[in-house]
């Protein structure tokens, strides 16, 4: 009864706090809308240049091959080796494509020719694709003179699992929930403790005949059935609106997703419990978000880090959220093949809140 | 067991300062208690100790037979608390305010209901039941933090400067309710750092830099304070000696000499110096007891210690 006094007081609250309410609404909805709007037609093509010092038919067809691969898109044509270069240094390209004069001659001879790229490094995503595609390129095109000449070569067959096709915004879809789920419930929540202690309201509060036990779980219900909402919103959002296919059973997507909605509040929580003011707590909220963040294995894999990466990825909530979500989203595995990540969630939200528990103290300062 | 609190050796460290320094206190049961000082004297510190809000350094607390902290969980279901700083919710309204703590003390439905409007109708605030604690103002704040403080009808109701900032009509109404309620026989611990207003207290303990330095009700106070009552008497004639009382102060007008005499208790000995005068054939003008302030008495208190 004391439990469910807390419980309705704080969603009175919450209801007229336009910080707090603004906070449940609009950030997971602008972060899904422009997520969806931004990331769902891949138009991405990565400008290059040409620079044709062969000018003969074989060169032209080579080019006009390049200008088939849908990630690039031909913005210029050059002269000269300087001034491909030029183009590149300048930022007007972001790779420039050049092929030696002696291109076809040498080709009609069957002796090898060289092409060179020259590729603008700063920004790797993009540079990876330049040389994906100019390495798809020049195999095709290899593969088609060794049949002309009757010569032998090896065949890639490309053969998909999970496949056919991973959109850019389902491979994203699991990391932008992640980022919802972690942020407002942790950020919103933090202050849960603090203000009152700020406010002055705590001294009277701990003067009625309420336990540690009724303050933190009252609080965690209430905000618990607040950003429900929120994952809700999210899923549905990326669902309905921007046509994200979960393979697997949608309520697995939503079981793990509310334990970690969870683990976040507990972690929101424990801050809570630890800051001395709501700056204080906001802070701290949004200080763990960012290496949640970096070790979440959204951006980079983690197999791809260092190996200490691994051990932090292991201590990192978002890590196995991510990890389980994706299972679910595109492999369409189930809860049961996804123990290790559902556990570590489970214990890691209990912990939240037992420690919470245990640090807050009926005391004022 | 007839002490509502008794503390003894009470002490308050901050690192090496002391804000509370071995303190010994009893409230007797159905008084109203004052603690007195200026700011930073220790009196929040105290009552914050009493409270179980603060861990004492030092020293026993007993509230009304629980020790604190020990038996601090029961100890508060018989203390009515109200803080130094408006400590409710400002964004609930005035009804959900009382709403909310009665569900805290465990009353619950048409009970709790029925005890709010009762609270509501005593203090004067139902037809503010629906405003937001936010909009209040200061008069209406405090009479709101008094009645969560009654809500479950407490033993003694401890108030830490309940009075400051409010305007002195206010202040006075405030303690017309805290007399009714004390004729109900809750026992009341009040701070204050108004001297005026202390005088509606019983007993009160002045404090001054962590230490008490004198209990007494309010005319024991000022007798301690300058030995006995002082009485002014303007007599036509000279005179430069009485006999069995002492002159503080003489002064000479003419014909007319006006008199500042120390009696250890005006009310028995005023008689008999005016009856000794009048058989020494000096015409009394006017007589009067002077009405020393508290804060005369303080001052001197503090100058003493």
């Amino acid at each position: 009864m004391k439990l469910l006094a807390i419980v309705l007081k704080e969603l009175r609250q919450l209801r007229r706090d336009t910080r707090s309410l603004v906070m449940i609404a609009m950030i997971p909805l602008i972060v899904m809308l422009l997520f969806g709007i931004g990331y769902s037609r891949e138009s991405g093509r990565v400008g290059i240049g040409i620079v044709n010092l062969d000018d003969k038919p074989i060169s032209w067809i080579f080019i006009d091959s390049i200008k088939k691969v849908q990630t690039l898109e031909i913005k210029a044509y050059g002269k000269s080796i300087e001034e491909g270069r030029r183009m590149v240094e300048e930022g007007n390209v972001y790779a420039v494509i050049i092929v030696p004069s002696g291109f076809t001659e040498g080709l009609l001879k069957g002796s090898s020719v060289q092409v060179l790229v020259i590729v603008d490094e700063s920004i790797t995503t993009i540079s990876s694709v330049i040389r994906s595609a100019m390495f798809a390129v020049t195999y095709k095109f290899q593969e088609e003179i060794a049949r002309n000449n009757k010569s032998e070569f090896i065949e890639l067959i490309y053969n998909s699992v999970y496949g056919p096709k991973v959109t850019n915004l389902e491979s994203f879809t699991p990391l932008v929930i992640g980022i919802v789920l972690q942020l407002v419930p942790t950020t919103l929540i933090s202050i849960a403790i603090c203000k009152e202690k700020e406010r002055g309201t705590f001294e009277q509060l701990i003067m009625s005949p309420v336990s540690r036990f009724d303050i933190i779980f009252g609080k965690l219900i209430a905000f618990f059935i607040t950003t429900l909402v929120d994952m809700f919103a999210t899923l549905g959002i990326a669902v309905l609106l921007f046509n994200v296919n979960i393979k697997g059973q949608m309520l697995d997507a939503i079981m793990v997703s509310t334990v970690f909605l969870l683990g976040s509040l507990g972690l929101g929580m424990l801050i809570s419990v630890l800051s001395r003011n709501q700056l204080q707590a906001n802070q701290a909220a949004i200080f763990i978000f960012i290496p949640a963040l970096l070790f979440s294995g959204a951006l980079v894999p983690i197999d791809m880090l260092s190996p200490s990466a691994r051990i932090i990825a292991d201590f990192t909530p978002m890590y196995y959220f991510i990890s389980a979500f994706r299972n679910i989203m595109l492999k369409g595995l189930s809860l049961w093949e996804l123990s290790q990540q559902l556990s570590a969630l489970t214990i890691y939200a209990t912990l939240m809140m037992l420690t919470a528990l245990i640090v807050l103290r009926l005391r004022v300062d | 067991m007839e002490y509502a609190i008794e503390v003894h050796g009470l002490t308050k460290k901050f690192g090496n300062f002391k804000a509370v320094d071995n303190l010994n206190l009893k409230v007797k049961r159905g008084e109203i208690f004052g603690l007195l000082g200026p700011n930073g004297a220790g009196k929040t510190t105290t009552i914050r100790m009493i409270c179980g809000l603060m861990n004492q350094t030092e020293g026993s607390i007993k509230v009304y037979g629980y020790k604190i902290p020990e038996e601090r969980k029961e100890a508060i279901k018989i203390i009515g608390y109200m803080a130094q700083r408006f400590s409710l919710y400002e964004d609930l309204t005035v009804y959900e305010n009382m709403e909310f703590f009665g569900r805290l003390y465990g009353i619950n439905g048409i009970n709790l209901r029925e005890r709010i409007i009762e609270l509501l109708n005593f203090l004067e605030l139902n037809e503010f039941k629906d405003r937001l604690a936010g909009k209040l103002s200061g008069g209406m704040r405090q009479r709101l933090a008094l009645g969560v403080a009654l809500l479950h009808k407490p033993k003694l109701l401890i108030l830490d400067e309940p009075t400051a900032g409010v305007d002195p009509p206010i202040r006075r109404a405030f303690w017309g309710y805290l007399r009714g309620l004390n004729k109900e026989d809750v026992t009341i611990l009040i701070t204050t750092h108004y001297m005026d207003e202390a005088e509606n207290c019983d007993r009160i303990g002045l404090m001054n830099r962590g230490r008490l330095i004198a209990i007494g009700s309010p005319r024991e106070l000022k007798r301690m304070a300058f030995g006995g009552d002082l009485v002014e008497i303007k007599v036509q004639g000279r005179i430069d000696e009485l006999k069995d009382f002492r002159i503080l102060e003489k002064k000479v007008d003419g014909e007319n000499c006006s008199l500042k005499i120390l009696l250890s208790d005006a009310s028995l000995e005023l008689p008999k110096l005016l009856k000794y005068m009048d058989g020494a054939g000096l015409k009394i003008l006017c007589a009067e007891t002077i009405n020393v302030t508290l804060e005369e008495v303080f001052i001197r208190m503090v100058m003493e210690s």
